[in-house]
């Protein structure tokens, strides 16, 4: 069932265009990363989309029903730079965000603090708590009301690893239990790791939106192997299906299953080499390549 | 309205206050100064100051009863917004009302305590001579409560008007001070020349009127009803307003 739905939406502050025209939806259980450079439209569509900002045209559609019109209950939002009150703890925080949503919808504030990683922190203010330590709480706080859809806008910029991979697990636990996951994020090893699809925003428009790895293979290029060669690169080159880079043999679309064959063949033709890379790319190599930045 | 949604913001609001040591001193032991030195010079019966220490009671009530939700709403609004506080509050069941009346339970609290002080102060340090009655406490502190609504209401607004915490404070100080001094509080309306009409649109003359007729000038029931119902009147607009200004939206 489409938790979220977009329709020609568009949003405009004066003579500026922020969101163009969007049209998407995100499915019960589906994690959906909207991802592109800063200023593209991402928080404003996040906006419309909760209904914290009105869309000049389009519509938007949160659980069936215009966002304004949505049971708050079932829906949570992670703004992005959200601060919650300093001067309050973690369990005092969790308790004061569960109070506003009915008793029988929150989850145990024990159990979300153990599960961000935050038992250890339970007296001490948000003000005075780590980089990282924020951030997990800031998640577990969007957790209080257990959504059926949850939109986390930037949910680990400045975290550090293991709070990233903290929130990461809670963002597929969400989501195996048929959480609809909005996700907006600048880390391309975020949306490869938890996104079943990925939508790239630029200048407010979407300029693509589909499954992860198909966006990857569609738009990040062939991978490549690269050789340095102990002699001349132009000379070694004769016979093979390959460019020249530098003192650098170049083949593209050599998977990993290709490497030994290729590595075999510049044996047998007697080219010396002194140093082999091979790279699969990305989703940065496609957010890159959409983007017009390379 | 759901009591437990207002009582869970009120709750983090009093926690927030009471950590935070400059806010204590500011809402109690600066009208404590305040208060004290006024005493002195009231006491002297120079210049302006030459009514008797009780008259002033309203006075410094309305100080307490403008200035502090003024201040303190204005910068809580401006900084939830540049927090991202109240986006995320849109999204949850609580409403701009409901959070209003939070902040208002807690405001309308210390408001009223410090007042208490005020009137020990006054009484113990001033020598001042205050009509002591089970109607004179009630309409006060009625008075107080009214008047702390529709202050944070104003508060609220000035908080969406401006651009950031310091501004917010300025505005409120620019906006309490004159509106201080003008609404029969320290200052009587006959010595205003030109800026004496300007007194009857002020809430707070309302609010000086009552505490005054309550406590001090012996004013008769209909006065006193007269006064309070135009003081709600004032801060039922003023909450209003204030709570239709949240910025729960773009």
């Amino acid at each position: 069932m489409e938790q979220v739905e977009a329709d020609g939406l568009r949003k405009t502050y004066g003579e500026t265009v922020a969101v163009d025209g969007v049209s998407f939806s995100v499915d019960a259980g589906e994690v959906f990363a909207l991802v592109g450079p800063n200023g593209a439209g991402k928080t404003t569509l996040v906006r419309c989309l909760t209904g914290t900002a009105r869309p000049a045209d389009g519509e938007a559609r949160l659980l069936g029903t215009s966002p304004e019109q949505t049971d708050e209950a079932r829906v949570s939002l992670l703004p992005q730079e959200f601060t919650p009150p300093e001067r309050l703890t973690p369990d005092e925080l969790i308790g004061y965000y569960a109070s506003l949503y009915p008793d029988d919808e929150t989850r145990d504030t024990d159990a979300l603090v153990d599960e961000m990683g935050l038992s250890d922190a339970v007296d001490t203010r948000y003000g005075d708590l780590s980089g990282g330590q924020k951030s997990r709480l800031k998640v577990a706080v969007s957790l209080v009301n257990d959504p059926d859809v949850i939109f986390l806008d930037e949910p680990t910029t400045g975290i550090d690893p293991e709070g990233r991979e903290d929130v990461w697990r809670v963002v597929e636990r969400l989501a195996d239990e048929g959480t609809a996951v909005f996700l907006t994020t600048h880390y391309m090893r975020e949306v490869e790791r938890l996104a079943d699809r990925v939508a790239l925003i630029d200048d407010g428009k979407l300029v693509e939106v589909g499954k992860t790895d198909d966006v990857i293979r569609k738009h990040a290029g062939e991978p490549r192997l690269v050789v340095r060669t102990v002699g001349s690169a132009e000379e070694a080159i004769e016979g093979f299906d390959a460019t020249v880079e530098g003192d650098e043999l170049v083949f593209e679309g050599v998977g990993v299953d290709g490497i030994g064959d290729a590595l075999d063949a510049l044996d047998g033709a007697g080219v010396g080499y002194d140093e082999v890379r091979w790279r699969e790319p990305g989703l940065e190599e496609a957010y890159l390549h959409l983007t017009g930045e390379v | 309205m759901k009591p437990s949604r207002v009582r869970g913001e009120a709750s983090a609001e009093w926690r927030s206050f009471l950590r935070k040591p400059a806010a204590v001193f500011f809402t109690f032991v600066f009208p404590a100064i305040l208060v004290a030195l006024f005493a002195v010079v009231v006491g002297a019966g120079s210049g302006f100051f030459e009514e008797p220490q009780g008259y002033y009671f309203a006075g410094y009530l309305g100080f307490v009863v403008l200035l502090t939700p003024l201040s303190r709403l204005s910068s809580t609004v401006a900084r939830g917004r540049d927090r991202r506080r109240f986006e995320k509050l849109a999204t949850t069941p609580l409403t701009r009302a409901e959070w209003l009346t939070a902040h208002v339970a807690v405001n309308g609290g210390l408001i009223l305590a410090a007042s208490g002080l005020i009137a020990l102060l006054l009484v113990a340090v001033g020598g001042a001579s205050l009509t002591l009655s089970l109607v004179s406490v009630v309409v006060t502190a009625a008075s107080v409560l009214i008047a702390s609504a529709g202050f944070c209401g104003l508060g609220a607004l000035i908080g969406r008007a401006v651009s950031s915490q310091d501004g917010a404070i300025a505005v409120s100080n620019g906006v309490g001070f004159p509106m201080l001094f003008l609404a029969d509080t320290f200052v009587a309306p006959d010595t205003l020349g030109v800026g004496a009409p300007v007194v009857e649109l002020l809430p707070l003359t309302y609010f000086s009127r009552t505490v005054r007729g309550a406590t001090f000038t012996g004013g008769s029931g209909a006065e006193l009803v007269t006064s309070l119902a135009l003081l709600t009147v004032f801060s039922a607009f003023l909450f209003a307003a204030g709570a239709y200004a949240l910025p729960w939206h773009e």
